[in-house]
């Protein structure tokens, strides 16, 4: 059986309701907004620079490991990847001037970037992959982000086994790091269902948790309050940071 | 009764601690954080053939057991690693017990954010402390110097009851200052880098580090090695400040003041 960070999280949140007042007045209280701070601090102090390190090909591990929530399997996705996704349009919208659909032969054809990065997941394990497509800053310019446009936030197929559906987002200054990008090929074959298939975003100076599986749709956002629990993503409305380069 | 000395200011008490309280915190949610992964390797990516650590659980004659396996070595940890407390009453699969976890019951997110934070709080008191204590003229007494080599091994005998008398020495004898210098020039500075080496933001910013450190994996396992030092310098610290005048120990690091015993010098 696979090992899910969700199972983890599940067990968190009994933990709460187990452990009673202490725990939650220290995580959920007023000093959760102390324990929230460091974000923002750490974004401040490490930021987007530099460049994650390019690994040689001999690096790869050739089974990249599966982690994150259950590969989707409702009616909708399954038509999707039966048709060998040729169905599928990746929609850009929001605060765009010029809003997208976009076919994946128009994503491979408007770029391509092959990376062997590392891949460092928030549990603590690394493991390396080839990723190839085009750098979403390509992508959100042809949708022409509008002046108020901060955010870009990803809507993915995949929920959780409450229903609630995946998100992530990063600000348009992540976004534009040359080596963040939309991912349709891992290890020089297209995605399979399980590592996101047909596109998700891989973004390697964050952690994993950042890197969106099977992303439907790509908002252009200025804020990201008001959106599900206003966190930026399904497990930072969870406690785990919007930060996540440390 | 010997001399009232003034030693430790009130910026060198309160960031001493200060960190120890950082440190516990970290140390609490460090082992939260490794639950998430509880293995380490030397190595830059995941990688089981370079296995240094790792904690799980198995079952035995269809009963569940602890196992710990270090260098390939397995022992039997059952309900103390591997499977043990879970910190809502009951015993599961999980590395380090709830008992022994901060928040207690299995919780990665609140666990980094713990840890972060109070990574902060040691970052800030260690650097405050590092100028407080330089203006004051305490670093002074008790950095190493290479005039204190000859009197560590002589110092040593003296605490085995194999010497009638402490080499002389200044306000910290030898060892003290052997100790001292480790901890505050070494392992305080080797935790937050190997800390900041598995930040892969950081990892981008500044990439030989995690290079020199053997890779992001090998960078964990540092980490953790230095944990565990730094605890085994913790227990010997508390031995110490128990053994040698604990109320006179503790009303230093409280108010400043400190009772000269007889060997006790002043000075670097």
């Amino acid at each position: 059986m696979k090992r899910r960070l969700f199972v983890a999280s599940s067990l968190a949140s009994l933990g709460l309701s187990g452990c009673g007042p202490i725990k939650e007045a220290l995580t959920n209280g007023p000093f959760g907004h102390v324990l929230a701070s460091t974000d923002r601090l750490n974004r401040a102090v490490i930021d987007t620079h530099g460049m994650a390190r390019l690994y040689p090909d001999s690096a790869i591990d050739r089974s990249f490991r599966v982690n994150g929530l259950d590969t989707p399997s409702d009616a909708a996705y399954t038509r999707l990847a039966g048709g060998g996704f040729a169905d599928y349009r990746l929609i850009v919208d929001g605060l765009a001037d010029r809003p997208q659909r976009l076919s994946l032969a128009e994503l491979r054809a408007s770029g391509s970037l092959a990376q062997t990065t590392r891949h460092d997941c928030v549990e603590g394990w690394s493991a390396i992959g080839k990723w190839n497509g085009p750098r979403l800053s390509t992508v959100l310019a042809m949708a022409q982000p509008k002046a108020s446009a901060r955010y870009c936030v990803f809507h993915c197929f995949d929920r959780d086994a409450a229903g609630q559906p995946y998100y992530e987002s990063l600000d348009l200054h992540q976004a534009a790091h040359p080596q963040t990008v939309l991912a349709l090929d891992l290890n020089d074959a297209p995605l399979d269902p399980d590592h996101g298939a047909p596109v998700r975003l891989r973004i390697p100076t964050q952690l994993g948790y950042k890197s969106a599986k099977w992303i439907s749709r790509i908002e252009l956002a200025a804020t990201l309050d008001g959106l599900y629990g206003g966190g930026g993503g399904y497990w930072e409305d969870q406690n785990y940071d919007w930060y996540a380069g440390i | 009764m010997g001399k009232l000395v003034y030693r430790h200011g009130i910026a060198e008490r309160t960031t001493h601690w200060l960190w120890a309280l950082a440190l516990l915190v970290l140390f609490m949610s460090g082992l939260q954080i490794f639950n998430a992964a509880p293995y380490l390797d030397a190595s830059d990516k995941s990688d089981p053939q370079r296995r240094v650590l790792a904690m799980g659980a198995a079952t035995v004659d269809g009963q569940p057991v602890g196992i710990v396996t270090v260098f390939g070595h397995a022992v039997r940890t059952t309900h103390l690693f591997g499977f043990t407390d879970d910190g809502m009453g009951f015993e599961s699969a999980r590395a380090f017990p709830g008992w022994l976890t901060l928040p207690g019951p299995q919780d990665l997110a609140d666990g980094r954010r713990w840890h972060l934070l109070f990574a902060w709080v040691l970052v800030i008191a260690y650097g405050v402390y590092l100028i407080a204590a330089g203006r004051r003229g305490t670093l002074r007494e008790f950095v190493l110097r290479p005039s204190d080599l000859p009197k560590l091994w002589p110092m040593q005998l003296y605490y085995l009851r194999l010497r009638p008398e402490p080499p002389p020495h200044g306000t910290y004898n030898p060892l003290q200052k052997a100790a001292y210098t480790v901890v505050l020039f070494g392992f305080f500075p080797l935790l937050i880098i190997t800390g900041l080496a598995l930040s892969p933001g950081f990892d981008a910013a500044v990439p030989w580090l995690t290079v020199v450190l053997g890779g992001r994996q090998f960078a964990r396992l540092w980490h953790f090695v230095l944990m565990v030092l730094l605890l085994g310098y913790f227990g010997t610290h508390l031995i110490l400040v128990v053994s040698t005048g604990f109320w006179n120990n503790m009303r230093s690091m409280i108010t400043g003041w400190y009772r000269l015993k007889e060997h006790d010098g002043v000075g670097p």
